[in-house]
């Protein structure tokens, strides 16, 4: 950690947007908000699956290569994930995102109804969704990088990560750093980037979770979830995702699988100012999957076109409908 | 179309006297693309006189009224330029002389210009036996016996020195050459000088002859038993010959698509050679009724 | 006309059906490769057979598609060509209206990767077009909805962006110079 960095004091802790467990606690650390969290995602998950007192079955019409094919799954418990099991192994070590009646749907995620399902991935003639999932998931592993690479006495408050745009060059997490003075060295991005790219190495599933706005809020302790539930198709849930132990929010779906990552790189960090909650980093990377290997001189032509602050909207409390549409979607 | 030019090409490069056009490969029946790009760049090519798409669709057995139109076959002989330099001078050709439709069979009355002859022209009558050649230098061949000799002049159709030519007797006969009238009894190729021609209305259909020809004894030019001859009567041979006719036949001959290909002008091309003869010989009939 | 390269003269084929078969043995052969042309729609063997086999194909589906079946001497050729008889239906009635309308050859003729060690002769695959079969060649996917692709498609048009709005600063400078001359000239 660089000397001249100050640490936040208390009147940080007024911004509404901290995303903090307990707000009488002097010190926090990351580790601790992470570790409560984990502890209401498990007990919610568990909560969830004792709530389905009887299995009861549902078709799923599986369409596209390699078997076009009509499969009995469980409600509420089968994932797409599953049913790939039971067709081939190749659609369960390549499929990136599955559509369901013609929508994104994440791979683990349960299916409710009756409905067609067909499994994309990066080498489609189409890639649009498989693209856009794999940015967004890479925007959602920066939340994990910057919340475990600093020691626990230095708290790092994540803030939002605007839609996914590929064209952009590459993805983006703004979060509190709590620095203003710190330009990081081409060392301590590679540091950063590692701790992404070492995810690869394990078979670590994106669970999402379809909870209650008032857990998300013991969860996270932000204004914006009541209005981020509202959006929802119930009018009162939120979609949490879990990767390992890292917990977070975010609309769309996300990957398979960390196994489907290659590489991954945190770019840049440029100071932004957002004008509802101050001064913020902009954390800029770019992440590539296992079905299309990159030559290394192309990855470092793209990590030098990611190093240019990307030009998304800051994070701002706006109308409804924009706020929703920009955290995390 | 073109053909495996690559493997021909190494038999070398000649160059063809007769043809206004370097063919680099005497084998090949295409042009390297530098040539084509060439001449299709040239100006000369700019300003076209007449398209070819105007060109009329001609009657379907055209291509047996006027076959000296037609170009020879074999890809080493064709030239399009000097073929298309022909088709005008036998158009030229025939709006001074009068070339009428014969077939093999047909009598005819031929006059020449004769620099040794009392009135400098010599007329001759005959059977049509044959028809050979290709554009300017296309042949017609006649017979007959002249006080008890058998003659065969053959003519060139559009030769200048002849003077005219007049078809006595407009039929078919059912082989594409007469050549066994050589070995028949001369009553079958006499034709009396002063034979009256035959009023032949226009637009009726062409008869045919089905008159089969008696032979003299053997020997004869060619073994007749081996061709396969409709207007012949019973050779009357020993069994052998025609056992060994059977032997030697090539029955398969009848149904070779591709030799058949090779040896003529293939539909869709003489469609489009006869299509441009019928539009120039109409327009040479228009201006003659006026 | 034939849509396809083919050679002048006719290879002689002196051993198609062993040594000293000669011109019946060569046409017999080729009967048999039409045959089984007709039949499979896809046939595989030596370069010089198919080939020879290409051009008799071609010409009997060219006579039955410009004559068809109430022409006797077509259906006299296609008998004697087709030596399994239920083909001449197939002929007529399958591959005629499929090749009615068609600008381009009725065949398709493929060379095979040199077998080694092998004969020492070439092998051919001699195909009907639009024959039910999966492609010889199969179509590749299209890639530029790759992630790398859209990256780097962005990233040229990012980098002509720049280059356009150097070019443009790079003309305002040179305007400039040229204004500070007249003004200066001017003022007294």
């Amino acid at each position: 950690m660089p000397h001249n960095v100050i640490h936040m004091n208390a009147g940080r802790l007024a911004s509404r947007l901290v995303r903090r467990f307990c707000t009488q606690a002097k010190s926090l650390s990351n580790s601790e908000v992470t570790k409560k969290r984990n502890d209401l995602f498990t007990k919610e998950k568990a909560r969830q699956i004792a709530n389905i007192s009887r299995l009861e079955k549902i078709q799923v019409q599986h369409i596209g290569p390699p078997e076009e094919c009509t499969l009995l799954m469980n409600k509420g418990l089968s994932t797409p994930f599953n049913c790939a099991m039971h067709i081939q192994e190749l659609l369960v070590t390549r499929s990136v995102v599955a559509l369901v009646n013609g929508q994104p749907w994440d791979m683990h995620k349960p299916l409710v109804e009756d409905c067609e399902l067909q499994f994309l991935h990066f080498k489609d003639e189409d890639a649009k969704i498989p693209n856009e999932v794999l940015w967004r998931t890479g925007s959602y592993i920066l939340g994990y990088v910057l919340e475990n690479a600093f020691k626990d006495n230095f708290y790092v408050e994540l803030c939002s990560f605007p839609k996914p745009d590929v064209r952009s060059g590459s993805f983006v997490y703004d979060a509190d750093l709590k620095t203003q003075h710190w330009q990081p060295s081409p060392t301590e991005l590679n540091c950063l980037s590692a701790i992404g790219f070492k995810l690869q190495c394990y078979d670590i599933k994106f669970e999402p979770l379809e909870v209650d706005a008032s857990v998300a809020l013991t969860m996270f302790k932000s204004a914006q979830i009541p209005e981020i539930a509202a959006t929802s198709a119930t009018g009162n849930t939120i979609t949490v995702y879990r990767m390992g132990t890292h917990i977070d929010i975010t609309r769309g779906p996300l990957i398979a699988s960390t196994n489907l990552i290659y590489r991954y790189s945190v770019t840049a960090i440029h100071d932004i100012e957002s004008p509802d909650y101050g001064p913020l980093k902009r954390v800029q990377g770019i992440i590539m999957p296992q079905q299309l290997p990159i030559h290394y001189w192309t990855y470092e032509f793209l990590s030098e076109r990611a190093t240019k602050l990307n030009p998304a909207p800051v994070p701002s409390l706006k109308s409804k409908q924009k706020l929703a549409a920009e955290n995390g979607s | 179309m073109a053909a495996l030019g690559n493997r021909v090409a190494a038999l070398g490069r000649i160059r063809l006297l007769r043809s206004s056009v370097f063919i680099q490969c005497r084998y090949s029946n295409t042009l390297p693309e530098a040539t084509v790009e060439k001449h299709r760049k040239s100006k000369l090519a700019q300003d076209p006189e007449e398209s070819e798409t105007e060109s009329l669709v001609a009657p379907r057995d055209y291509k047996y009224v006027y076959p000296e139109f037609l170009p020879d076959p074999k890809p080493q002989y064709r030239d399009r330029i000097r073929e298309k330099l022909e088709h005008e001078d036998m158009f030229r050709r025939r709006t001074v002389l009068k070339i009428p439709e014969f077939y093999v069979g047909s009598i005819l009355a031929v006059l020449v210009s004769d620099p040794y002859a009392p009135g400098k022209k010599n007329r001759f009558v005959g059977i049509c036996i044959n028809r050979s050649g290709h554009g300017l230098r296309s042949q017609f061949t006649l017979r007959n016996v002249v006080d008890g000799q058998g003659m065969e002049i053959t003519y060139e159709l559009y030769n200048p020195t002849i003077q005219g030519i007049e078809v006595l007797k407009l039929e078919k006969r059912l082989d594409p050459h007469l050549f066994y009238l050589r070995d028949a009894l001369p009553e079958y190729s006499t034709i009396p000088f002063d034979f009256e021609p035959v009023p032949h209305p226009p637009g009726a259909t062409i008869p045919v002859n089905p008159v089969k020809v008696k032979l003299r004894p053997r020997p004869w030019h060619e073994r007749w038993e081996r061709q396969d001859l409709q207007g012949l009567q019973d050779l009357e041979l020993p069994e052998r010959f025609y056992e060994r006719a059977r032997e030697v036949a090539k029955p398969w001959e009848k149904y070779d698509l591709m030799k058949q290909y090779r040896e003529s002008i293939n539909d869709d091309d003489a469609a489009k050679i006869m299509g441009y003869v019928y539009k120039k010989i109409q327009e040479l009939e228009k201006t003659k009724e006026r | 006309m034939l849509r396809f390269r083919y050679r002048f003269r006719q290879r002689n084929l002196p051993s198609a059906e062993g040594t000293g078969s000669g011109p019946a043995g060569r046409i017999s052969k080729m009967r048999k490769l039409v045959t089984a042309l007709i039949r499979h729609e896809r046939i595989e063997g030596k370069h010089p057979y198919l080939d020879e086999a290409r051009g008799y194909a071609e010409r009997l589906i060219d006579e039955a598609v410009r004559n068809g079946d109430q022409h006797k001497p077509t259906m006299e050729i296609a008998n004697y060509w087709l030596l399994e008889k239920d083909l001449l239906h197939k002929l007529f009635k399958v591959l005629v209206p499929r090749y009615e309308n068609a600008s381009t050859s009725y065949t398709k003729m493929w060379n095979l990767p040199t077998v080694y060690p092998g004969g020492g002769y070439h092998m051919a695959l001699l195909e009907l077009r639009n024959n039910p079969w999966p492609d010889v060649i199969p179509q590749q996917r299209e890639v530029k909805n790759n992630l790398i692709n859209v990256l780097i498609k962005a990233a040229k048009e990012d980098h002509e962006k720049n280059q356009q709005l150097t070019e443009h600063k790079q003309s305002e400078f040179t305007d400039q110079s040229t204004d500070t001359g007249t003004t200066t000239s001017q003022s007294p």
